[in-house]
C-alpha cells in the first residue's frame, strides 16, 4: 500500500463493514426470492421426482436392443421395437449398440427447423420439460437440463410442424421412427436419427407468462431510488 | 508482516469496485430495453431491478469523500479480484428472476461461468429461456472476455492503479503507452470482429436453413461465445444444432481469433504479419494443436467411432480447437466423450483444455507462453549438462514484437503459475471424486472449469452437488484472474484482520 498512510482501520470496523456487505448481499438474494414467479413447486401432473437421468456415476449396461437395419430379427424383437420409444440418454449411453438400428423416438421440436435440399433437421427434446412437466418458468419443478437428439425428417413432416419450442412457445411433439446413426454416413453428423416415418402426436401452444405486478412495482421503485442516489452523488461531488 | 489497511485503502478498493458495478449496471439496461421490445415484460423488470441494484451499490461507494491517495498496483489487484467476485452476484439477479434456476447459487454459478468465459451451465430448461435472458448470458461472456475492469478503465479515469487493475485481470500486454488507450483498443478490436463475425455467422446460418431473424440472434450470441472463448450457446444442443460444416468453420475461425492475444491483434492491425510466424506462443499453439489433434485422431480411430475422414476432421479437429482455445462448444453430445470416444481422445481434450491459448487473450488455462518458456528453460538446463562447464548459454524467445532474453525470474514465474494451475485442476478433480465421480471424468470437468473452457462429460448440470458447484465457482474465479490478483486479495483480507498497525 502507499507510503502516505493514515491510522489503520480498527478490526471491529472491518468486521462491521464485512457484516454490512454480507447483509447487503443476503438482502439481494431475499429480494430476488420474493420477486420470483409465484408458482407451485411441483408441476401438476408431473412425474414423481426420482433419480435424475443422465447421472455419470450411474452404472450403464448396454444390452443388445433390436437387430440392425436390414438384419433378420425375430417377431418378438420387431414387435418390441415398434412399441417402445427409446430415450436420448439411452442412445448417448450406448451409441455402439444402437448404431444402424431402427428406433422409435418421441420429442418436442425445439430451436429451429433447418431446411435442406432433401429434407430438414429438427432437434427433438425428450426431457421432462418437453412432455410431462411442461416448460419453465410455468412451474418450479426443476429437473435438470435439456436432452434431445437431432432428427432428419422429410419436407412433408417439416411442413406439418406448426409450433417450434422456444421462448414463450411449447413445441409440437413429434413421434418418429427411423435409423439411429452414431455417425451419419451421408453428412458426418454425430448421434442423429434419419426418420422414415413421423407424425405430430401433440400440438404445441404459446406459453402464458402472466405479468408480475409486484416485480414491476419493485422495478419502478428501484429505478426511482437509483435515479435519486445518482442525483445525490452528483450534488455531493459538485459541492466538493 | 503485512500492514493493516487504513480507511483510504478500503475506500479506494470500494470506490473502484463500485465503478465496475456502475458499468455492469449500465450494460444491463440493454437487455432490459430489448426485453420490452420482445414483449418479455417480466424479464425486463428483472433487468431493471438488477441494473438499479448495481447502480445503487456503485453510487453508494462514490458518496464518501474522494481518497487523498491515488490507487497503487496492489489496490488495482484487489479491485480486480473483488469486482470479479461481486460482479457475478449482481449479474445473477436477472438470471435468477427468469425462473430457470432453483437456487441463487445456481444463477451465481452461471453468471461467474459467463463472465469467466467458462461456459459451464447449471440452468434448467435452457431451450425455453426468454430471449433477453439468453442474450444476457452471452453478453456476460462478451464483457468477461474483454474484461470487466477493462470496461471500467475504458470509461473512467483511474490514475496510478490502472496498471494493477489491468494486470489483475490477467492482462500483461502493454499494447499502447497508456492503459486507458489500451483498454479502448481492446474494445475496438472486439467490435470490429463483432461486425465481421456476426455477418459471417448470419450468412452461414442462413445457408444452413435458419430463418433470417432467428439467425441474427443466433449469430450475435454465437459470436460472443466464440470470440470471447466462452462456450455458452443459445440452445442446449450447442453447435450440433446447426448440422452445418460451414457454421462450424466460421465458429472455428472466431475461436482461433479469440485465442490470439490482443497484442498480436495489434501487430496484425499494424499489418506486421511476420509476428504470426515468429511469435513463440503461435509456434507453440500450432505445434500443440497439431500434436493433440493427431492424438485425438489416433484415439478415435482405435475405437472405430469415426471411420470417415470428414467425421474425424469435423469432430476431432473442432473439439480439439474448441478445447485448446478455451471455448467449449460441442458438436458431440458431452456424454459421448465417455461412452464413444475411448480413453485417448478425451485425454487429448483434457490436455488441450489445460494448456489453453495465448496470454492476453480471452482464453483461460495455463497459456502457451508459460508452457513454452518452461520448456525452453528446461532445454537450457539440459544443454548445460552436455556443454563444457564454463560455457555460457542464453535462451531467447520472440514475443511482443521483439526478441527477448529468457531471464531466470521470468522462467520461474512461468513455472510457478503452471504448477498452480495443475494444482487447481487437481483440487477440482479430487472434490468431484469425493462425491463419487470417476477420476477421468472428474479431471475432465475440473480442467474445464479451472481453464474456463466449458466442455462437459455430464457432471456439471442443475443437479450438481453444492460442494462441487462452490469449488468450480472458485476455480473459475481463480483461473480467470490467473492467481496473482487472488493471492493479493487474500493477503489484503489477511492484513485487514491480522496485519501490523
Amino acid at each position: 500500500m502507499s507510503d502516505v498512510r493514515t491510522r489503520p482501520v480498527a478490526r471491529g470496523r472491518v468486521l462491521l463493514a464485512s457484516l454490512l456487505i454480507v447483509g447487503g448481499l443476503a438482502g439481494i438474494v431475499t429480494l430476488a426470492e420474493l420477486l420470483r414467479h409465484p408458482l407451485p413447486d411441483t408441476a401438476p401432473g408431473g412425474p414423481p421426482a426420482d433419480e435424475p437421468a443422465g447421472d455419470p456415476r450411474a452404472e450403464v449396461t448396454c444390452d443388445e436392443p433390436v437387430p440392425r437395419e436390414g438384419q433378420e430379427r425375430s417377431d418378438e424383437d420387431a414387435a418390441s421395437a415398434s412399441r417402445q420409444f427409446v430415450r436420448s440418454n439411452e442412445l448417448y449411453d450406448c451409441p455402439q449398440q444402437f448404431d444402424g438400428r431402427r428406433v422409435r423416438y418421441r420429442g418436442e421440436v425445439v430451436g429451429a427447423i433447418l431446411r435442406r435440399a432433401d429434407g430438414a433437421w429438427v432437434q427433438l427434446n425428450d426431457d421432462v420439460y418437453a412432455d410431462a412437466l411442461g416448460p419453465l418458468p410455468a412451474h418450479r419443478d426443476f429437473r435438470g437440463g435439456n436432452a434431445g437428439v437431432g432428427v432428419f425428417v422429410s419436407h412433408q413432416v417439416a411442413d406439418a410442424i406448426e409450433a417450434i419450442g422456444g421462448p414463450g412457445e411449447r413445441g409440437d411433439i413429434l413421434e418418429i421412427s427411423g435409423v439411429f446413426h452414431r455417425v451419419d454416413p451421408a453428412t458426418a453428423e454425430v448421434a442423429i436419427i434419419r426418420s422414415s416415418e413421423a407424425s405430430v402426436s401433440a400440438a404445441g401452444e404459446p406459453l402464458v407468462d402472466p405479468a408480475l405486478a409486484d416485480r414491476r412495482a419493485a422495478a419502478i421503485l428501484f429505478l426511482l431510488l437509483a435515479a435519486g442516489l445518482t442525483v445525490a452523488e452528483r450534488i455531493v461531488a459538485r459541492r466538493r | 508482516m503485512l500492514l493493516r489497511p487504513d480507511r483510504q485503502d478500503l475506500s479506494l478498493v470500494a470506490r473502484f469496485s463500485g465503478r465496475v458495478l456502475l458499468g455492469l449496471g449500465g450494460v444491463m439496461f440493454v437487455p432490459a430495453i430489448l426485453a420490452v421490445a420482445w414483449n418479455e415484460t417480466n424479464e425486463a423488470a428483472g433487468f431493471v431491478i438488477g441494473a438499479c441494484l448495481c447502480l445503487l451499490a456503485g453510487m453508494a461507494t462514490q458518496l464518501p469523500p474522494r481518497p487523498r491517495r491515488a490507487p497503487d498496483w496492489q489496490h488495482g489487484m484487489v479491485v480486480s479480484a473483488t469486482s470479479w467476485l461481486v460482479g457475478p452476484f449482481f449479474a445473477a439477479v436477472p438470471l435468477y428472476l427468469s425462473g430457470h434456476y432453483s437456487r441463487y447459487l445456481d444463477a451465481y454459478f452461471d453468471a461467474m461461468s459467463g463472465l469467466a468465459t467458462a461456459g459451464l451451465a447449471v440452468i434448467n430448461d435452457l431451450d425455453h429461456l426468454a430471449l433477453s435472458v439468453n442474450l444476457w448470458r452471452h453478453v456476460l461472456q462478451f464483457l468477461g472476455g474483454q474484461g470487466l475492469v477493462v470496461m471500467m478503465l475504458s470509461f473512467f479515469a483511474v490514475g496510478g492503479g490502472a496498471v494493477g487493475m489491468y494486470a489483475g485481470e490477467a492482462r500483461e500486454d502493454k499494447i499502447l503507452p497508456n492503459v486507458a488507450r489500451t483498454a479502448r483498443f481492446i474494445w475496438r478490436v472486439a467490435l470490429t470482429w463483432f461486425v465481421v463475425g456476426v455477418l459471417a455467422l448470419w450468412a452461414a446460418l442462413a445457408i444452413a436453413g435458419m430463418p433470417v431473424w432467428q439467425g441474427l440472434f443466433h449469430a450475435i450470441t454465437l459470436f460472443m461465445a466464440a470470440f470471447d472463448t466462452g462456450g455458452f450457446a443459445p440452445t442446449s444442443a450447442s453447435v450440433a444444432l446447426y448440422h452445418s460444416w460451414l457454421v462450424e468453420l466460421v465458429i472455428g475461425v472466431l475461436m482461433v481469433a479469440g485465442a490470439l492475444s490482443f497484442a498480436l491483434h495489434f501487430h496484425l492491425w499494424q499489418r506486421r504479419t511476420g509476428e504470426l510466424v515468429r511469435n513463440i506462443e503461435i509456434r507453440f499453439l500450432a505445434a500443440s494443436l497439431f500434436a493433440l489433434f493427431a492424438v485425438a485422431v489416433a484415439g478415435l480411430a482405435s475405437t472405430g467411432a469415426y471411420t470417415s475422414t470428414e467425421a474425424l476432421f469435423r469432430r476431432g479437429l473442432f473439439q480439439i480447437v474448441s478445447a485448446h482455445t478455451g471455448t467449449g462448444f460441442n458438436t458431440v453430445p458431452g456424454r459421448m466423450f465417455v461412452t464413444d470416444w475411448g480413453e485417448l481422445a478425451p485425454a487429448a481434450i483434457v490436455m488441450a483444455m489445460g494448456l489453453g491459448a495465448m496470454a492476453g487473450s480471452t482464453a483461460g488455462g495455463i497459456k502457451a507462453i508459460r508452457v513454452a518458456l518452461t520448456a525452453r528453460s528446461v532445454m537450457r538446463q539440459l544443454l548445460h549438462l552436455v556443454l563444457p562447464e564454463d560455457a555460457v548459454t542464453v535462451a531467447t524467445f520472440h514475443s511482443g514484437g521483439s526478441r527477448q532474453v529468457l531471464r531466470p525470474e521470468v522462467a520461474r514465474s512461468a513455472l510457478m503459475i503452471l504448477l498452480l494451475y495443475l494444482l487447481l485442476y487437481l483440487v477440482g478433480a479430487l472434490t468431484a471424486m469425493f462425491y463419487g465421480y470417476p477420476f477421468d471424468q472428474a479431471m475432465f470437468e475440473s480442467t474445464s472449469a479451472a481453464a474456463a473452457v466449458g466442455l462437459s462429460v455430464g457432471i456439471t448440470g442443475p443437479n450438481l452437488e453444492t460442494g462441487i458447484k462452490i469449488v468450480y465457482i472458485l476455480q473459475m474465479w481463480i483461473g480467470r484472474l490467473e492467481f496473482i490478483a487472488v493471492l493479493v486479495f487474500m493477503g489484503f483480507l489477511w492484513s485487514a484482520v491480522r496485519g501490523r498497525t
